[in-house]
């Protein structure tokens, strides 16, 4: 017996202790509630600058419109979560932000799983979810739900017309060969740069398409293959972070920078080279996009947010972090326009959104919810502005450089 | 391995205390959405999922004395079985969780049948081979499973996203397949699984086929493993390769080891004990693998019965010491 | 596909195969001798290469400072191998087998988060060293002589634990304890001291494989996951606790990944498993393994 009420009292403790936890009062305010959102992020890992980075942008901004007053009069609340690149934790977190914290908007992911994740249960959750790194196209066109939206650039600038059109107007290769690992980022990636490529300089062709398994350090068996090749240029598809390092460090050995050129549209990430100094490996010369190039943006506002984040964070601003203060200034628009933080009012004033950036003037897309922000591109090199290497000759593209309304019908099977 | 685990399986079996303490949890159980927010509610339904997960792999584990490095696998052929009929070929809820036990079960004979034909770490690294294999076919095929996007658009009806709804349900399966596995682990076809985990070489020697038990074990190890991959799929609207990876193995495992593999409601424990500490742990500090990773270490060296073995055999020598 | 692009494709295959082969010959002398299968291996690799990365920055400016991170670092990785296996390993060998994989996966998370902690989430980078810097031409290609190195350092070592475990006494009694432990332990052999020993050897050799790799690739987390399985495969391929079995295994693995890129490339990463089921069936002590 004794047993058993032992045994019974301790469950029911339990769930008392539960219970208690669950129910835990959030504090009472005397004044308007805050108009919270909840930013999840990979905060932990080798790509984790790129979370911190983002987190810091938009904390930069929040603090900003707090100074300023608030969005109709209400302070801005930022609840950073880690997703540690796992759509599974990713969704745990969301769902705890929106069930238990009750954010107003949700944002973040560098990972296009966790954000094909979140968007998913964002859209049946009707919270309004905003994404400042993931770029599968994907989200925005095949998956496309009234309630994502993405406010930086996607795969489509970045790894296919983009390099496509700086390849048009810079060599010109017609021999090229390609190198990407093998998950949809990358399949997607090479599509993209070839439809756009292969009709612009219609006698190029790419002469081979090799894969390797997402996350692999190891290109040396594949460097060889293409450097015995015979083509006049690389192409590295979604190869980013570690691994692209480690690819730039062995196909420098095998001098294949000098062998042939290289169009490499990861390259632009500052996150990934900012170690790299005059004499180590790099992507000497190659062809890159780049989301941010904080060194080649006019005007004092920029200047001071790369001041203000450095001082934040001791890294180098990354696109996530300009994006992600995009974001913010975004919600503040969209809220003050709608006059109200009901869901379905933002979201229509989100959809007609144009605001002044430091980076320019962006303009929503309500098609797709895509934010038409420009993606620059150039050369890789080092020049004696920053010690390390990055582009520059830099050229920017716009709307220009997304899929049309047109193509995503076809996508969307309409 | 001793005639020690017997004695301990059957220790927590049919006496009548053991049935109020059941209901008082049940009440409990049934209470909760009342009692919980939202949140730990969606956390207790993750929770219900992974104890079916665990009570799957203990029939194989604790019973059968068969470990398997690849549970993983059969979850993942459950979860994806039901995502995959119902986002890319618009099949309705019901049929499409009946359909994943069923896959499950035979992914598992097929699997099995070439495991069995090994003991020990052998047809353990073959089951982490089979598992990893199954991850590799979920990540490349892309046109079916998504690749390494994963589902993520499940179209589970609406009722279900409602958390309560879905905690509702969830334990109503969750406790109809426990008590399924409490009937099969418990029939004679249960003792005969625990003799052979003992003492295969007797079991045989006495002319049973021990392989066709294995791989019977094995099977429907598999089956509830599929089952609770669907509910998860049910629950979350997604499906991802890392359902099949080595480390949900990984910790599957150590879920067990944490309750106790020699007991029915060890698994159940183990899940509770798991999931608390992580939540609890990753609330506390950024480096809380290290904690777990402690943790697990300490079960292993200082509490290799798990939590519910060494509370019954901490009771079951208060009880012969007080005789 | 001429013979020179098969060679320089074999070559760059092969030079991946031989830090594998590191990796799996510690892995293998640890299960052939202690019956461990050591998940945590992957994770002395990756500690070796960051406790490599912190020499070679400690000691920057100093000439040979890599050379040096070649000899401490491995050494460091040994201490620690010492240190689980008499600590943690030895309570539990008269233990099931899942205790010891699943204490092995909790160093896994202990040891990842470590890194994590002492070296942060970033990238490091190691120089090649002098004197193996620059290039050679050979076979149309331009290979790097480091590569070329890693390719001698496979069959050095090989040659240095064969001489070992054959040639000296304590690699008579590894060989004694592995064929039969209790008899060895009759004989007088201290057998709890050649487990360490044992340990200590195979966590040394991942240290090695992780201090000899950084300079062609990267130093991050994730290394671990990364290397662990692939080498279970080739463990398994070539025969658990059999030396030649790893180096054999190794070249196996390392030529399939060089020439699966003009194959099926799609299967190419489930080509490992496949190939670990078909040894374990039908022949489970590998290729060069032998029946017990």
């Amino acid at each position: 017996m004794a047993h058993t009420l032992k045994a019974f009292g301790i469950m029911l403790a339990t769930a008392a202790l539960a219970a208690v936890i669950g129910l835990a009062p959030t504090t009472v305010l005397a004044e308007k509630p805050p108009i919270k959102i909840g930013f999840i992020h990979t905060m932990s890992g080798p790509i984790s600058m790129y979370g911190i980075t983002s987190a810091a942008g938009a904390k930069i901004a929040v603090d900003e419109i707090n100074a300023a007053g608030g969005v109709l009069g209400r302070k801005l609340e930022l609840i950073v979560r880690d997703d540690k690149i796992n759509p599974e934790a990713g969704l745990r977190e969301a769902k705890d932000l929106v069930l238990k914290e009750k954010v107003d908007f949700l944002a973040g992911t560098i990972s296009s799983g966790v954000a094909l994740a979140i968007s998913g249960y964002a859209n049946r959750a009707k919270k309004i979810y905003m994404i400042n790194i993931a770029q599968s196209t994907r989200i925005t066109e095949e998956k496309f739900n009234k309630y994502t939206f993405r406010f930086t650039t996607n795969g489509t600038p970045y790894f296919g017309k983009g390099p496509a059109i700086a390849l048009a107007k810079t060599y010109k290769s017609k021999k090229i060969i390609s190198l990407g690992y093998d998950y949809e980022a990358g399949k997607n990636a090479l599509k993209e740069f070839k439809d756009t490529y292969l009709k612009m300089v219609p006698d190029a062709k790419i002469i081979d398409e090799l894969w390797v398994p997402l996350g692999s350090t190891d290109f040396t068996a594949y460097i060889a293959k293409m450097a015995n090749s015979g083509a006049d240029a690389f192409y590295l598809s979604a190869i980013y972070g570690g691994g692209e390092l480690a690819f730039t460090k062995q196909a420098w050995s095998f001098g294949l920078y000098d062998k042939m050129k290289a169009v490499q549209p990861c390259a632009g990430d500052v996150e990934t080279w900012s170690k790299v100094k005059q004499g180590d490996p790099y992507p000497k010369n190659a062809l890159a996009t780049c989301r941010y190039p904080f060194w080649a943006i006019k005007g004092e506002q920029n200047a001071k947010f790369v001041k203000q984040l450095r001082e934040m964070t001791g890294l180098w601003p990354s696109y996530g972090s300009m994006d992600a203060y995009v974001i913010v200034y975004a919600i503040k628009d969209a809220v003050t326009k709608a006059g109200t933080t009901d869901t379905q009012k933002v979201i229509k004033a989100l959809e007609t959104l144009k605001m002044n950036t430091f980076v320019g003037p962006v303009e929503m897309r309500a098609y797709d919810h895509q934010a038409m922000m420009p993606t620059w591109y150039g050369i890789m090199r080092f020049t004696p502005d920053l010690p390390f290497p990055h582009i520059t000759d830099v050229g920017v593209l716009g709307a220009e450089s997304y899929h049309t309304v047109e193509q995503i019908k076809k996508v969307r099977g309409k | 391995m001793t005639g020690a685990g017997m004695n301990r399986i059957s220790l927590l079996g049919t006496s009548p205390r053991n049935g109020t303490m059941l209901l008082g949890v049940m009440i409990v159980m049934v209470a909760l959405p009342y009692l919980l927010g939202q949140s730990w509610l969606s956390i207790t339904t993750e929770m219900l999922i992974l104890a079916l997960s665990a009570s799957a792999l203990n029939i194989m584990l604790g019973y059968t004395g068969m470990v398997s490095f690849g549970p993983a696998g059969m979850y993942a052929v459950g979860a994806y079985t039901t995502g995959v009929l119902m986002e890319k070929m618009g099949w309705g809820m019901l049929p499409a969780t009946l359909a994943a036990p069923v896959m499950a079960g035979l992914v598992g004979a097929l699997v099995g049948w070439f495991c069995v034909r090994r003991s020990a770490v052998y047809f353990a690294l073959l089951t982490l081979a089979f598992s990893q294999i199954i991850w590799t076919v979920v990540f490349q095929w892309y046109s079916v499973t998504g690749g390494d996007d994963g589902l993520v658009s499940v179209p589970v009806p609406d009722f279900f996203f409602e958390i309560t709804n879905c905690y509702y349900f969830m334990l109503a399966v969750v406790s109809v397949c426990l008590f399924i596995i409490w009937k099969i682990v418990n029939s004679p076809f249960g003792m005969t699984l625990q003799a052979i985990r003992e003492n295969p070489n007797r079991v045989e020697f006495i002319g049973v086929n021990v392989k066709r038990y294995q791989l019977a074990s094995f099977v429907i190890s598999s089956v509830f493993l599929g089952i609770a991959g669907s509910m998860f799929c049910v629950f979350s609207g997604s499906a991802f390769p890392d359902y099949a990876y080595w480390v949900k193995s990984a910790d599957m495992l150590v879920i067990c080891l944490l309750g106790g593999i020699y007991n029915f409601f060890g698994p159940l424990v183990g899940t509770v004990v798991y999931t608390v500490l992580t939540k609890v742990i990753s609330g506390y500090t950024m480096h809380w693998h290290l904690v777990l990773g402690g943790i697990i270490v300490l079960i292993i060296l200082a509490m290799r019965k798990g939590v519910v073995g060494t509370l019954a055999n901490y009771w079951a020598n208060r009880k012969s010491a007080a005789a | 596909m001429t013979f020179e692009s098969f060679a320089g494709q074999a070559l760059a295959g092969v030079s991946l195969g031989m830090v594998w082969f590191l990796i799996a010959a510690g892995l293998s002398i640890i299960f052939g001798t202690l019956k461990v299968l050591n998940l945590a291996h992957g994770s002395l690799y990756m500690l070796g290469s960051f406790c490599c990365y912190q020499v070679t920055v400690s000691l920057a400016g100093v000439p040979g400072n890599f050379w040096l991170a070649v000899l401490v670092a491995p050494l460091v990785v040994a201490l620690v191998g010492g240190i689980i296996e008499v600590f943690l390993l030895r309570p539990i060998y008269k233990a099931e087998m899942i205790y010891q994989y699943i204490l092995t996966f909790a160093l896994v998370l202990i040891i990842a988060e470590a890194c994590k902690m002492i070296w942060g989430t970033g990238y490091h980078s190691v120089k090649v060293p002098w004197p193996f810097q620059g290039s050679v031409a050979m076979f149309g290609l331009s290979f790097p002589i480091y590569n070329l190195f890693l390719i001698a350092m496979g069959p050095l070592v090989f040659i240095a634990l064969r001489t070992l475990i054959n040639k000296t006494n304590l690699g008579r009694n590894i060989r004694a304890v592995t064929e039969n432990r209790e008899m060895a332990n009759a004989l007088g052999t201290n057998v709890p001291q050649v487990y360490t020993g044992v340990f200590m050897l195979g966590a040394w050799l991942a240290g090695l494989a992780g201090s000899l790799w950084p300079p062609v690739s990267v130093v991050m987390l994730g290394s671990d996951m990364a290397v662990v399985i692939d080498c279970f495969i080739i463990v398994v391929i070539g025969g658990l606790g059999s030396l030649a079995g790893a180096f054999v295994g190794a070249l196996i693995l390392g030529l399939t990944t060089a020439f699966g890129l003009y194959l099926i490339p799609k299967l190419a990463v489930a080509f490992g498993f496949i190939l670990m089921i078909i040894i374990l069936i039908i022949r489970p002590y590998g290729l060069m393994g032998e029946p017990e």
